[in-house]
């Protein structure tokens, strides 16, 4: 994992795209806080960073379009893939490097409230709390480029993946308000994740009868369910769609309150990401 | 030691390699050979881990590669049909991250790494970027990459596209070379490199197997074969008459009027006075009186145009019908 860790930081600095993240990174973080904290004489950091959000659009894509498209496509992947180390670690080396460039930049930025501590009061507690959340934020996200970064060859698509990705979860919250809570949509809905489920199964295996089987009985136990006590079905889709709302999650962070839940919520987001990065390219492999 | 087993890999309804089967012995030049799309690369790259086959297994060195994959492939080197270079690492710094990743310590790796340098020959380049490179070099590069940790097992596909005269024989040179030390499979569909680098020959048609030989036993063979094609216009039982010793085979009829046999010889020596003087005895005018030599580019084109089986491998005895 050091190897692909070092040879992607290494890179990240040899070629362009290390600088050009870490200087829009550092020049929109520093535009915000002279406009809010300096011009607005106000000493909170903490919604500083949340106007920042927005910056994730164009730097995520910086960060991670590279990552696994410009193996594929320059034929390195023959070089990574037939030497004696498992995809886990290639693709963890992958994710820590970029999350390194990020923290990099954050730790750049964290300087700005040390500056304002000179001139006003600060409070640490919540600013570190805030920082720790944004850098979660901010991991989760790569992992989603990274994983978008395994699906293709083309660095353009990547990041124009990317982009939208990240601008589906940035919106998420918005989404889930416009989404129908009665038990009816939200039946209708399941079922049409369980066909699509089957689907996968049926790419993945090739086996009609099995991909058909395993959907009716799901959709007769939902059914089921369903007569049984619609109650359950109430606004699953707003609980669905809420575990992508990696924005959701950074509330109690930004109000200076460490839940472990949110930072467990974080870490699963992203191993979630990471495994099915690893499952791509293992399926690939296996196709 | 390399051994495949009923190898077999299917991309949809495309049978890429059949069932194919063999084994290497420690120390042996084996080469690939066949046409584009034959499945060499395929073959390859299943051997390698690269890519899973759909049945059939890979022992290298009495490791499977499916099941204990790192241990298997911290015994191959493999030089892809392209080489994998990063294009914006110097040479150095590229297969510094190759001795990282293939797990060479830190004290090793500097004689190692001087020592490939002297191999490959590419000290001089040594601290340029890859991406500017020329195409010889990126080769001498991604072989360079192969050799990291001298692995048991070299798997070399196309080493010697696009070098130019003088670099393909330095790298065969390279590659005999590295035969004295290690296990080698190399796939060309060049035959006279193939001829001269290897010990063994694997051709492989439309995914499957169509002959395995030695390329001693087919050096002997084609100089045993002391065979002439003849022509003579005299009618053909005459001749089967006349040259009865020799036992003739019947060639067609090339020319109106004239017939064309092929003249076996069995013991190794030179019988063109023989048929010479037998010839003037019987007062048989020779049209045409050419020996024939089997040249690996024959059997090459035989395999390949015709659908051959494993069981009509040559039979050394010189019997085959050219």
């Amino acid at each position: 994992m050091n190897a692909v860790f070092k040879k992607e930081l290494h890179t990240y600095f040899n070629t362009l795209s290390g600088y050009v993240f870490l200087g829009f990174f550092v020049l929109i973080n520093a535009y915000f806080f002279s406009q809010i904290n300096i011009g607005g004489g106000n000493s909170d950091y903490s919604s500083t960073l949340t106007y920042t959000f927005s910056m994730f659009l164009i730097l995520i894509p910086v960060l991670t379009m590279r990552l696994f498209a410009e193996e594929v496509r320059q034929r390195t992947d023959q070089l990574l893939y037939t030497s004696p180390i498992s995809v886990w670690k290639i693709v963890f080396g992958k994710f820590f490097a970029a999350a390194s460039v990020f923290l990099i930049g954050t730790a750049v930025t964290a300087l700005f409230p040390v500056i304002m501590s000179y001139y006003g009061e600060v409070n640490f507690t919540q600013t570190f709390s805030c920082f720790l959340g944004y850098f979660l934020l901010g991991a989760a996200l790569i992992s989603v480029g990274l994983f978008i970064s395994v699906l293709t060859d083309n660095q353009i698509i990547a990041a124009v993946g990317t982009f939208a990705a990240v601008f589906f979860i940035l919106m998420m919250d918005g989404i889930i308000k416009s989404m129908p809570d009665d038990p009816f949509s939200s039946a209708v809905f399941t079922a049409m994740v369980i066909i699509f489920i089957s689907f996968v199964l049926y790419s993945g295996t090739k086996n009609i009868i099995v991909s058909v089987i395993f959907s009716v009985i799901c959709i007769v136990a939902e059914a089921g369910v369903y007569l049984y006590d619609n109650s359950v079905f109430e606004s699953l889709i707003a609980k669905t769609l809420e575990w992508f709302s990696v924005v959701n999650h950074f509330e109690s962070f930004y109000m200076g309150i460490f839940k472990l839940s949110d930072i467990v919520y974080y870490s699963s987001f992203i191993f979630v990401f990471l495994y099915v990065t690893v499952n791509t390219i293992e399926k690939r492999r296996w196709r | 030691m390399i051994e495949v087993k009923n190898l077999t890999k299917v991309y949809g309804r495309n049978v890429a390699v059949d069932n194919i089967s063999f084994v290497v012995g420690d120390g042996e030049i084996v080469g690939f050979l066949g046409p584009n799309g034959a499945g060499k690369t395929t073959t390859m790259n299943i051997m390698t881990g690269y890519i899973s086959a759909t049945k059939g297994d890979v022992d290298i060195n009495g490791y499977n590669i499916l099941k204990e994959p790192e241990k298997a492939k911290k015994q191959i080197g493999y030089l892809p049909d392209t080489p994998p270079l990063y294009g914006d690492m110097r040479v150095c710094e590229y297969l510094n991250f190759v001795c990282d990743i293939k797990g060479v310590s830190k004290d090793k790796r500097k004689d190692m790494l001087n020592e490939i340098y002297n191999i490959v020959k590419i000290k001089d380049v040594e601290k340029r970027v890859i991406k500017n490179l020329s195409k010889g070099y990126r080769q001498r590069v991604g072989l360079a990459q192969a050799l990291v940790g001298f692995p048991d097992v070299l798997i070399l596909d196309e080493p010697t596209v696009g070098l130019d005269p003088k670099q393909i024989i330095e790298m065969r040179e390279v590659i005999k070379e590295l035969g004295q030390r290690h296990t080698v499979i190399l796939s060309s569909h060049i035959l006279s490199e193939v001829n001269a680098v290897c010990d063994k020959i694997i051709i492989i048609n439309n995914g499957k197997i169509a002959v395995k030989l030695n390329t001693k036993d087919f050096e002997n063979m084609s100089s045993d074969l002391f065979n002439i094609r003849f022509k003579a216009n005299k009618p053909a039982d005459e001749i089967l008459r006349i040259f009865e010793k020799f036992k003739p085979v019947y060639n067609g009829e090339e020319e109106k009027g004239t017939f064309d046999f092929l003249l076996y010889k069995e013991e190794k020596k030179d019988c063109r006075e023989e048929i010479f003087n037998i010839s003037a005895e019987n007062n048989l005018p020779v049209l045409m009186f050419k020996p024939v030599i089997f040249s690996l580019e024959d059997l090459f084109l035989k395999v390949i145009n015709e659908d051959y089986s494993e069981n009509d491998i040559i039979t050394t005895n010189g019997k085959e019908e050219v």
